[in-house]
């Protein structure tokens, strides 16, 4: 348990791909081959094909029509960030190239099966195909990646916002945006959050082994 | 199919009235505060006569922004915040999440554990069900099976708080088991005190209540001819569209899509032990919804009464590290909640606060197709067929 799982997210590391193809899924590899991803990810239980932004809209109308991977599950987006405002940075970030990935899963109505295609949009330029033609239901899914992110969806037919005010100014999914409670006062659980002791100390001498200390 | 068609055709005569006397289009806003809405949604709707011609639903109003605020909080602490996505079936939503941090630790959750947490999640169903079957009547006009549905939700919920402390927010979940009910002894142990003295007793006698109030319901609304004249053929999703929007859920059921997580997704909670019946209707009216979630309280009944007689004793909680860190990884986890399909894609790099968490909620998805089917209906179907799709607005916009 001490192991930490194959790395998944660095694109160009030709050694996952080797090692996730070792792996018992015939499905993922399938679906890799059919909507042309050079590479794939099945850990978890979660099969990750990451696909050329060119390809994105082709690679999921392929999902849809040829594997009956038919249900709109969701679409969102990954900001990975060297520049962190707020929360937790990336295990390594030398090794990072900034990006943001937009993520749709599409699933089965007759199967367990399901998949979640990423593909790379580069900060300078965060545009990418709206995929609303194919399925109305990302409508709502891209105007809300769009006013999170920041990335424009070519062909939305109401690029509008979703959840924030219209004047709203700023990305507040960006790893980079601030969280402005936490600007104006110290989270009172910084204790609990931020530096735990390892042994002994006052706040842990009850706490049975297998307790996750959520009692607050 | 009959009834259904006879309703088409009489809308149709009612359309071509409207049409003749050529009124002028008008905008109406309804909401954000409007009772119809379970929340602060608003629509924009363009009417001309009785005919809604485009409707723009306005949503925002309750968003908390749970993704970035998991952002800056430790595992334990998200169980909380997800309590509140869609706050009539807090437990429910306990279930994804905690499995998507469980998944990426593989830690393998004792039986009892598993088992308890699905009663609970059942319970939930049936009390955010008879929610519906309390608030939709009340929006077609029919006040009384309110009354009913609600009084018997209340030993539901009364039962839930017996366990978790909590009728809305448990906060019971923890990664590797449940919560141990206070001063119940270690975890760890063969025998620990977890569910309260009596439950199983007040279990059954709550089921036995839920069961008879629905064959109340039942004579009260299903056989209602003004219920059935005002959803029968109002709203119809096919299965094409239902697909296409991501509709999950009873929503989906009703539109004759043969699937449920518990059944045919990937393996949680031990549903494969218990014997239930997963209710599809063809027709995907608004009357098919209701239909849906009624026959689902029953199923629900079934797989708790199976449940509490098929629990054993054993350990609560797996041994996990005391500072929670979760191994680098990716990994979605969805279930069958009362609404639809909720999932979390957890990212995380490492450390003891996810990177990224990506809520998948089933109302979201679920509300969505209200441009589509509200358009061209009657104005007033409108209430009719968004009661139907039972959304709650913090799911909506978390």
């Amino acid at each position: 348990m001490t192991d930490s799982p194959p790395d998944g997210d660095a694109v160009d590391d030709a050694a996952d791909a080797v090692e996730a193809e070792l792996e018992e899924s015939g499905f993922a590899a399938e679906l890799a081959a059919l909507v042309a991803a050079p590479l794939w990810v099945d850990e978890f239980d979660t099969i990750r094909l990451y696909v050329a932004r060119e390809n994105w809209v082709d690679a999921l109308r392929l999902a849809r029509d040829e594997a009956g991977l038919t249900f709109f599950a969701w679409l969102s987006a990954v900001d990975w960030s060297t520049e962190v405002a707020v929360g937790e940075e990336v295990a390594e970030p030398d090794e990072l190239i900034d990006r943001y990935e937009v993520v749709c899963r599409l699933s089965s109505v007759t199967s367990p099966r399901g998949a979640h295609f990423f593909t790379e949009v580069p900060k300078d330029d965060p545009v990418i195909d709206s995929v609303v033609s194919l399925f109305g239901g990302a409508e709502w899914h891209e105007r809300e990646a769009a006013e999170m992110f920041g990335i424009t969806f070519v062909g939305h037919p109401y690029p509008l916002k979703l959840y924030l005010p219209d004047s709203f100014q700023g990305f507040p999914l960006r790893k980079s945006y601030p969280l402005l409670s936490r600007e104006v006062k110290p989270w009172p659980g910084t204790v609990d959050v931020e530096s735990m002791p390892e042994a002994g100390g006052p706040s842990t001498a009850n706490v049975e082994a297998g307790d996750t200390g959520g009692d607050e | 199919m009959t009834d259904v068609d006879a309703r088409a055709a009489m809308h149709l005569s009612d359309a071509s009235v409207s049409v003749e006397l050529e009124t002028q289009g008008m905008t109406l806003n309804i909401g954000p505060q409007h009772p119809s809405t379970h929340g602060v949604l608003r629509l924009v709707a363009k009417v001309e006569g009785e005919r809604v011609t485009s409707v723009q639903p306005v949503i925002g109003y309750m968003h908390r922004g749970y993704e970035k605020l998991s952002e800056v909080r430790t595992y334990a602490q998200i169980t909380a915040l997800v309590n509140r996505i869609d706050w009539v079936s807090g437990f429910a939503n306990e279930i994804p999440w905690i499995r998507a941090v469980e998944k990426l630790m593989e830690i393998e959750v004792p039986e009892r554990a598993q088992w308890i947490r699905l009663i609970l999640s059942e319970m939930t169903r049936i009390s955010s069900h008879l929610l519906f079957m309390s608030s939709y009547p009340l929006e077609l006009g029919a006040a009384t099976p309110l009354m009913y549905a609600l009084r018997e939700r209340e030993y539901v919920m009364d039962l839930i708080e017996s366990v978790t402390g909590g009728r809305f927010h448990p906060n019971f979940n923890r990664v590797g088991g449940v919560k141990p009910v206070a001063g119940g002894g270690s975890t760890q142990k063969k025998v620990s005190q977890d569910l309260p003295a009596g439950f199983f007793q007040g279990t059954r006698e709550a089921m036995d209540r839920v069961d008879s109030v629905m064959d109340e319901l039942d004579e009260l609304v299903t056989g209602n001819e003004m219920i059935r004249a005002r959803t029968i053929g109002v709203g119809v999703i096919p299965p094409e569209k239902a697909i296409e929007f991501g509709l999950s859920g009873p929503n989906a059921r009703a539109s004759g899509v043969d699937f449920d997580l518990r059944r045919d997704g990937e393996p949680y909670l031990p549903y494969d032990q218990v014997d239930f019946d997963v209710i599809t209707e063809q027709t995907g009216d608004s009357f098919a919804r209701y239909l849906v979630r009624k026959e689902e309280i029953r199923q629900a009944v079934r797989i708790v009464r199976q449940a509490i007689d098929t629990i054993k004793p054993g350990p609560l909680q797996a041994k996990v590290p005391r500072v929670l860190k979760v191994p680098k990884g990716q990994a979605y986890v969805r279930t069958e909640n009362p609404k639809g399909e909720m999932g979390f894609y957890l990212i995380s790099e490492g450390g003891r606060i996810p990177y990224r968490v990506k809520i998948r909620s089933a109302s979201f998805c679920n509300l969505s197709i209200l441009p589509w089917v509200l358009e061209g209906a009657l104005v007033p179907d409108l209430v009719a067929i968004m009661g139907s799709l039972d959304f709650v607005l913090g799911d909506v916009d978390r």
